[in-house]
């Protein structure tokens, strides 16, 4: 065969394509890997990548110091009592998980309205529906990177250093219940930081205000229930404590106060809330954001 | 148009009788007409309905009443299935300003439908067809309008679609710029095959690059048709300039306006109504019992702003 025969031309340059078409499931996907590489800063200058790391460094950081502990500690003493539990583990870094909420739900959702990508995503194969499930999806696996990685990583450790589970059954037991606790709270997070980040184009506002809500909530209802004695019903309105109080359930762990102005090692008051009322009122926040989003997002006209 | 008119059977989008309203807002109030394949124009003033007309063909707002057929679809009800095959390249400029173009399209592109490698290719492949090829790893936000134009319309033809939407392509362009975009359309559609509506409201520019037009005005359909079509169903007849004064050429349309003509003169320029071919004899016999001579002598050609004047009026 002559050099002439073998010549080829790669690049053809734009052309017709009739290859096969990844339909609506291509769009979902690639809008939820979009979305994820945005809000990590993938593909963006260095300045985009500091926020993000920094916090996912801050809820990984107390997990590897507890492997270390625990690696260190000799093996005569017990270590469960120097190490938290896996539902006690959020207490360190529940402040972590929110702000990364505060974070990356307003840069999803308000970059694309303050923008003309909201239309573009609009003129895909996506509709409304379609377009908020996705941002909704990547938004809890950004959110299970801080909910789900600590845990799984000290789980994984432990066993390692013969301080996990006894037996493969516990094991199977204590990671599902891992998985579960790391998507109740990444989930309510996700759903109330969505539907704060629907009400303004400028991510900073909604971002301001998720940081003041989250804590501003449990401020307030542990002042009505310490201070003014009111019902303990009211815990249900602690947005940040609500998920960690099903996380204790979930584990069939008893939850220990250091903060409560009662004394040490009492019971926290929210105990008193049934497992029911919890879920009833995780729920209802749920569905209540979903109704909101999809109310502002229903309202929206998206003419350009 | 009347309620009972089919559609064109190789219409691409067919509307008739459409209505839309948001509140007490009337956007539009009766609207019919066909975009046949090539490159059609929507015109209108600002505020005329043109961006709700767009709207509506991709399927974001609902039609009130009437009926929209897109590439043989509703696009309210089937729009997953019209938006795979269309592009749209909206009218605002911002785009995300840390996001690189290459980026953008690519991802774009992969939302149309296109696998992930097919995509990044094909973004590559659609950049440098715009010019933007050298550019294609920059940041939205450091390019000028023209380039960012340039990536809207690339995004918008990277997935291979069958039909482009282009909502003002050549709004915040210098004149040279639009030149340039206006012949890159133009090459689009007629190299690739890709059908294009493209929405403005600068008659020069769709008079140049389009085959049809639709003129939306006040809600409603002013015309809509081929360009020729509608040059020629509107008032004609013909042009003659003669070699002579001003003075001569008034007289010239006097002594015509006295054989029961309507006849006006501009300059040395006159314009006789009427599409008869006698109209032709007897123009050129006024000027030839003047004994003066005659430059140019052809029917007259409305443009589509002469057009759009008498429609709207």
């Amino acid at each position: 065969m002559t050099a002439a025969n073998e010549a080829q031309i790669f690049d053809q340059g734009y052309r017709r394509y009739d290859g096969p078409r990844t339909g609506f499931g291509g769009a979902l996907r690639s809008l939820i890997v979009h979305s994820m590489k945005h809000a990590l800063g993938l593909g963006r200058s260095a300045r985009f990548k500091i926020l993000p790391f920094v916090v996912i460094a801050f809820a990984y950081l107390p997990a590897i110091g507890f492997i270390a502990l625990a690696a260190l500690l000799p093996e005569d003493v017990d270590a469960q009592e120097f190490l938290p539990s896996y539902a006690g583990y959020y207490g360190a870094v529940v402040g972590a998980i929110y702000l990364f909420a505060a974070f990356i739900a307003p840069l999803l959702l308000c970059t694309d309205r303050r923008t003309s990508l909201l239309g573009v995503y609009l003129a895909s194969p996506l509709n409304r529906p379609t377009y908020l499930l996705g941002k909704a999806i990547a938004t809890v696996l950004l959110l299970l990177i801080v909910t789900l990685g600590p845990p799984l990583l000290m789980l994984i450790a432990f066993t390692l250093e013969s301080q996990g589970p006894g037996s493969i059954v516990e094991w199977i037991d204590v990671f599902f219940k891992i998985v579960l606790s790391s998507l109740t709270m990444g989930i309510m997070f996700a759903a109330l930081s969505l539907a704060i980040s629907s009400v303004s184009d400028r991510w900073i506002v909604p971002a301001a205000a998720i940081i003041l809500i989250m804590p501003g909530s449990a401020i307030v209802t542990d002042v009505l229930i310490w201070e003014a004695d009111m019902t303990p019903m009211l815990h249900l309105l602690n947005l940040p404590n609500l998920p960690r109080e099903l996380i204790f359930r979930i584990h069939g762990e008893a939850r220990q106060s250091f903060s409560s102005p009662s004394g040490t090692a009492s019971l926290w008051r929210e105990s008193e809330n049934s497992t029911t009322s919890l879920w009833l009122a995780w729920l209802g926040y749920v569905g209540a954001s979903i109704a909101f989003i999809w109310y502002r997002y229903r309202q929206l006209l998206v003419r350009r | 148009m009347s309620d009972h008119q089919l559609p064109a059977s190789d219409a691409l989008v067919s509307a008739r009788n459409v209505a839309k309203s948001y509140g007490s807002f009337m956007a539009l109030a009766d609207v019919s007409f066909d975009i046949m394949p090539g490159i059609t124009g929507l015109l209108g003033a600002n505020g005329a309905g043109k961006t709700t007309m767009m709207g509506m063909i991709i399927g974001l707002h609902a039609i009130d009443s009437g009926s929209l057929n897109v590439l043989g679809h509703d696009p309210w009800h089937s729009g997953t299935t019209v938006r795979e095959r269309l592009g749209y390249a909206p009218e605002h400029h911002t785009l995300p300003p840390d996001l690189r173009a290459a980026d953008f399209v690519r991802h774009v592109a992969e939302l149309h439908g296109l696998p992930s490698a097919e995509a990044t290719t094909r973004a590559s492949d659609a950049l440098w067809l715009v010019g933007l090829g050298e550019e294609r790893f920059r940041p939205m936000g450091t390019m000028s309008t023209g380039q960012r134009q340039r990536v809207k319309l690339a995004q918008a033809i990277a997935h291979d679609p069958q039909l482009v939407l282009l909502d003002e392509p050549t709004d915040g362009l210098d004149p040279m710029q639009r030149d340039a975009m206006l012949d890159l359309i133009s090459q689009i559609a007629s190299e690739y095959g890709i059908n294009i509506i493209l929405s403005s409201h600068l008659l020069e520019e769709v008079e140049r690059i389009c085959d049809g037009v639709v003129i939306v005005g006040d809600g409603v359909t002013v015309a809509s048709g081929s360009l020729a079509e509608l040059r020629g169903t509107s008032s004609s007849g013909v042009s003659m300039e003669i070699d002579g004064s001003v003075d001569d050429a008034e007289q010239i349309a006097a002594g015509l306006c006295e054989l029961g003509l309507q006849a006006t003169a501009t300059g040395r320029r006159i314009v006789v109504e009427g599409n008869d071919d006698t109209v032709f004899d007897l123009a050129r016999d006024a000027c030839a019992a003047r004994g003066l001579g005659i430059i140019r002598l052809n029917r007259h050609r409305l443009s589509l702003e002469d057009v759009f004047i008498e429609r709207m009026t």
